[in-house]
């Protein structure tokens, strides 16, 4: 019996323990780290024209990734009748410093594959989009030709291929089963 | 399920003759005291007749043919005290023994043994055949054998129970007596559970879910292990099993053992290896949908008279991958998979156990110490324990070096346990206890749930009370939840967000006895549920679905008030058995996913749709209907039929993904027993799901991407023999699901908009007990 009862006077030593070594302040809520994954904030359309000129850009940009604030988006203004050399670049802000992505879709060129696609009537032309190394576009940079004044839309698509091997070919269309989106941007355009 | 399995009776001592004047049969069910294991093979005597039998296993035993008058029963089974009852037939009697454990002394008590029902309530349990038949799959498909309880699955390698209509946090899953703290927070997270540890798998409603928590809105699911060997030896069992359909093997073992020198230690090991490669469905192969599993636990018992100890450990470690061709850029990228029959070449025919991202690593740990001991005939216990819970998930990332896990949550559990049962006295049985619980969690990568420490403290009491043929229990349980958060904002700002809720349960539960054949039991619980971290914060794009989800700090707890009566039938010959259980649950401030389709989320990915944690009054209740007809001594009719209405009070409509209603039916073939082979039997399952029709309805814009699938039939077959060889028994069974290699998509699939469900699988099992 005497036994017993050490037992038990043991047993609720040991939960009354527990109970009291468990004060809420005893653990503060762990910092959280930041996060090391690429976020792409920022796609930034740079526009030189043929023949001289004022270098433009245009740029979609959300700031805080998504959800929260609303991205920002800008309005593409360009010059009628001309051409443009464009580059495009993908940024990531929440990085110090900001790291550029392009270099690493440009690395792995035969993954990716940029679409343009100008709506009907906004009397923009794009073409000359660059290859990648087995001669299908990849489009990093592109040249755009522009028409009369007009408004109307361009679509911007980032597709990557998730299969190994690729296997990208020249008629994959933007919504071809075998690559997903990385990035879809459809920009205002206004030509005047 | 029960009843269904407790009237396969092996042991038949001479068939279907009846005396004139001697006719009366015996039937009951022994079962420990401590454990409530059903205690396969006691002997049971009637000292006057000199007749003896063994039960079986479903631990039933029964008597035929016996002549009016008085008898002794004596029942004796290793390990524990005799007992004596003494009985005055004048027609057929039922009686439940419980077998109280040997408390040093070895001693014949004669005890009241209990009339009534043993088991009130909603509780089901699948043991034996069925668990075997489910051996080698995941631990929600073997749950879904019981009558009302369906799966939720994310292709073919991820799924979790649903009980009538409910799952995940809803649901308490409790692990060799502790609650399973893992990450149940999305469709796509199953449960962290080793199936090869469980000789049992219940599912309980009622008053018993309040040792748990008051949160068990839709149920408790027990996953028990046999309790540890009560005698001086080893024992030693191997399973083994091999699937074609995506060429998975298993290998599972467990060896225990009572050393001489020191009888009152007892331990055992256990592990399991699991392994497959890409799934084929009827007419194609997905790449990625290969999994692997590596178990093991360990368990160390001391008992003596007046104290017993436990201490176990168990690892569970699991690489899933995910299908390839579901993982979704964005909405136009789901809406064109969507569109397409099948999924694209390109994500189809790899033959491989290669699994790459997308994929899931989950680690559970559980470390867990249990103390019983005995005051008097007080009974007081002490559980400690701690769960390790690391989940990362891999998406498919833009660069192809990125090796690191895209979301990565760390979640550890410490719970305290402290109960005490008194002593049974005219009729009264109880236990008290209470329960404490502090966790943290951990992120880094993608945001999914804020870092987090939660802290919980609870209490019960529980009172049981028996008589003649009524059985009344009632209970109640409070539980205070407090949580504090803390996520990074993009510019390196903390956003913190503290939470406290009570929440109260209360169970009435009343069995009655009507007579040897009929039983009917009725109850009413009412739970409450705190709304949890993800259903408060989450904030993000979800790739499987592409959908932005966002929580909604102003959820308030859920309160359910739950009604469930059941009545079943037997004959005396136990050859026919009816079941049937009516629920309704109805659920104020009901927690789900509301889709917002004229709010998308705009990101530089394109538009997603946005689904917001919002709250509802809900109301699911359903009918489950099971029976069994034994047409002749070896072949029995095993059927169900479940039925589920699940309605969103506030806007007048019905619940999204609720189960769809469905048949089961069952021919089984029980082949006389030989020398050698014995336990021979081949089943026909025919399983039948209807298309759930009942889905939201789109005048409150798009609620869902596709119609659900149409329903589907599907064939099974199962057979099994087993051959002693040298005192060892060896058992081969054979199982074929989806015999005629069926295409067809389930509705509670994530998987139902991109590609079929599983093709034709026959698999081989094996088992040696040593």
């Amino acid at each position: 019996m005497k036994k017993q009862i050490m037992k038990m006077a043991l047993g609720i030593i040991v939960a009354s323990a527990v109970i009291t070594s468990c004060k809420k302040d005893d653990t503060p809520v762990p910092a959280p780290e930041p996060n090391a994954e690429e976020v792409i904030t920022t796609m930034k359309l740079t526009f030189i024209p043929a023949g001289g000129g004022t270098t433009l850009t245009y740029q979609f940009e959300d700031a805080d990734g998504p959800g929260g604030n609303a991205p920002t988006q800008q309005e593409i203004v360009l010059a009628p009748s001309k051409s443009y050399a464009v580059t495009v670049q993908l940024l990531d802000k929440t990085k110090t410093p900001v790291s550029d992505v392009t270099v690493e879709v440009a690395a792995e060129a035969a993954a990716h594959r940029f679409y343009y696609e100008p709506t009907a009537g906004n009397n923009i032309t794009v073409s000359g989009l660059n290859n990648d190394a087995a001669g299908i576009p990849l489009g990093i940079t592109s040249n755009w030709a522009t028409g009369a004044v007009a408004i109307g839309k361009i679509k911007v698509t980032l597709r990557h291929y998730e299969g190994t091997p690729p296997n990208k070919a020249l008629g994959d269309p933007v919504n071809s089963t075998k690559s997903a989106t990385d990035i879809e941007v459809e920009f205002n355009t206004k030509i005047q | 399920m029960k009843f269904l399995l407790s009237i396969l009776f092996t042991v038949f001592i001479t068939g279907t003759l009846y005396a004139q004047s001697c006719n009366i049969t015996i039937t009951g069910h022994v079962e420990d005291a401590d454990t409530k294991d059903k205690l396969v093979a006691a002997t049971v005597l009637i000292e006057e007749t000199g007749k003896q039998i063994v039960t079986d296993s479903k631990a039933d035993f029964i008597f035929n043919n016996l002549c009016a008058g008085s008898y002794s029963i004596r029942i004796t089974h290793i390990g524990c005290d005799t007992v004596i009852k003494k009985i005055t037939l004048t027609k057929d009697y039922h009686f439940d023994v419980v077998m109280p454990h040997q408390r040093g002394v070895l001693g014949i008590v004669t005890v009241e043994s209990q009339k009534g029902i043993v088991n009130t309530g909603f509780k089901k349990e699948i043991t034996g055949r069925i668990l075997e038949e489910t051996k080698g799959g995941t631990l929600a498909e073997a749950l879904s054998k019981i009558n009302g309880v369906t799966i939720l699955q994310t292709g073919s390698t991820i799924s979790k129970p649903v009980i009538h209509g409910l799952h995940s946090n809803r649901i308490l899953t409790i692990n060799n007596g502790v609650r399973q703290e893992g990450q149940q927070w999305g469709n796509e997270h199953a449960p962290e559970i080793d199936p090869f540890i469980a000789d049992k798998l219940t599912v309980i409603k009622g008053v018993d879910e309040l040792k748990y928590g008051s949160d068990a809105i839709g149920g408790v699911i027990l996953v028990e292990p046999k309790p540890l060997r009560n005698k001086v030896g080893y024992s030693a069992e191997i399973n083994t099993a091999y699937f074609t359909n995506n060429k998975q093997y298993v290998v599972s073992a467990v060896f225990e053992q009572q050393l001489k020198k020191l009888p009152s230690f007892t331990y055992r090991l256990q592990g399991t290896f699991k392994k497959g490669a890409n799934a084929t469905t009827a007419n194609y192969r997905l790449n990625n949908t290969g999994s692997e599993e590596k178990n093991f636990s360990a368990t160390a018992g001391w008992k003596k008279s007046v104290f017993n100890t436990e201490l176990f450990y168990s690892h569970f470690e699991t690489e899933v991958g995910i299908f390839i061709g579901a993982h979704i850029g964005n909405l136009t990228d789901l809406q064109n998979a969507i569109a397409a029959p099948k999924p694209n070449d390109v994500f189809l025919g790899q033959n491989t156990y290669t699994i790459a991202r997308p994929k899931q690593d989950v680690v559970h740990d559980l470390i867990k110490s249990k103390t019983v001991f005995f005051v008097k005939e007080h009974k007081f216990s002490l559980l400690l324990a701690g769960q390790f819970n690391r989940r990362k998930e891999f998406d498919i990332v833009r660069s192809s070096t990125n090796k690191t896990a895209q979301l990565d949550l760390n979640i550890k559990t410490y719970t305290q346990d402290f109960s005490w049962e008194h002593p049974k006295k005219h009729g009264f049985s109880g236990t008290a206890g209470l329960a404490l619980m502090q966790q943290t969690n951990n992120y880094s990568g993608r945001y999914f749930i804020p870092n987090y420490v939660a802290y919980t403290f609870g209490g019960y009491y529980i009172e049981k009370w028996t008589k003649h043929e009524w059985d009344v229990q009632a209970g109640i349980r409070y539980d205070n939840k407090t949580i504090n958060t803390t996520r990074l904002k993009f510019n390196n700002d903390t956003i913190n967000y503290d939470f406290n809720f009570s929440t109260v349960a209360s169970s009435i539960n009343v069995g009655y006895k009507i007579n040897d054949s009929w039983k009917a039991n009725a109850n009413i619980s009412l739970a409450s549920r705190a709304p949890h971290v993800n259903e408060l914060l989450s904030d993000g794009i979800h790739h499987g679905t592409a959908t932005y989800e966002n929580g909604d700090i102003a959820l308030k707890p859920e309160q359910s008030v739950h009604f469930t009566s059941g009545i079943n039938y037997q004959n005396k010959e136990r050859t026919f058995l009816i079941d049937a259980l009516l629920y309704v649950n109805s659920i104020d401030n009901f927690i789900y996913q509301q889709p917002f389709p004229d709010n998308p989320v705009l990101t530089i990915a394109g538009a997603f749709p946005l689904l917001k944690y919002t709250q509802t009054n809900a109301i699911l209740s359903g009918i489950d209907l099971s029976g069994m007809v034994k047409i002749t001594s070896v072949l029995e009719l095993n059927s169900k039929f479940s039925y589920l209405h699940a309605r969103n009070k506030k806007i007048n409509d019905w619940l999204i993904l609720m189960p769809a209603n469905r048949f089961n039916n069952e021919l089984l073939y029980n082949f006389k027993d030989g020398k050698k082979i014995t336990k021979t039997y081949l089943s026909v399952e025919m399983v039948n799901v209807l298309q759930q029709k009942k889905v939201p309805s789109d005048k409150n814009g798009k609620q869902d991407y596709k119609e659900p699938p149409a329903g589907y039939n599907l064939i099974n077959l199962n057979a099994s023999a087993t051959y002693t060889l040298r005192k060892t028994p060896i058992t081969l069974g054979l199982g074929v699901r989806n015999l005629f290699n069926t295409a067809y998509r389930d509705y509670l699939n994530s998987m139902r908009y991109f590609a079929d469900e599983m093709g034709r699988n026959i698999s081989i099992r094996l088992k040696i007990i040593i």
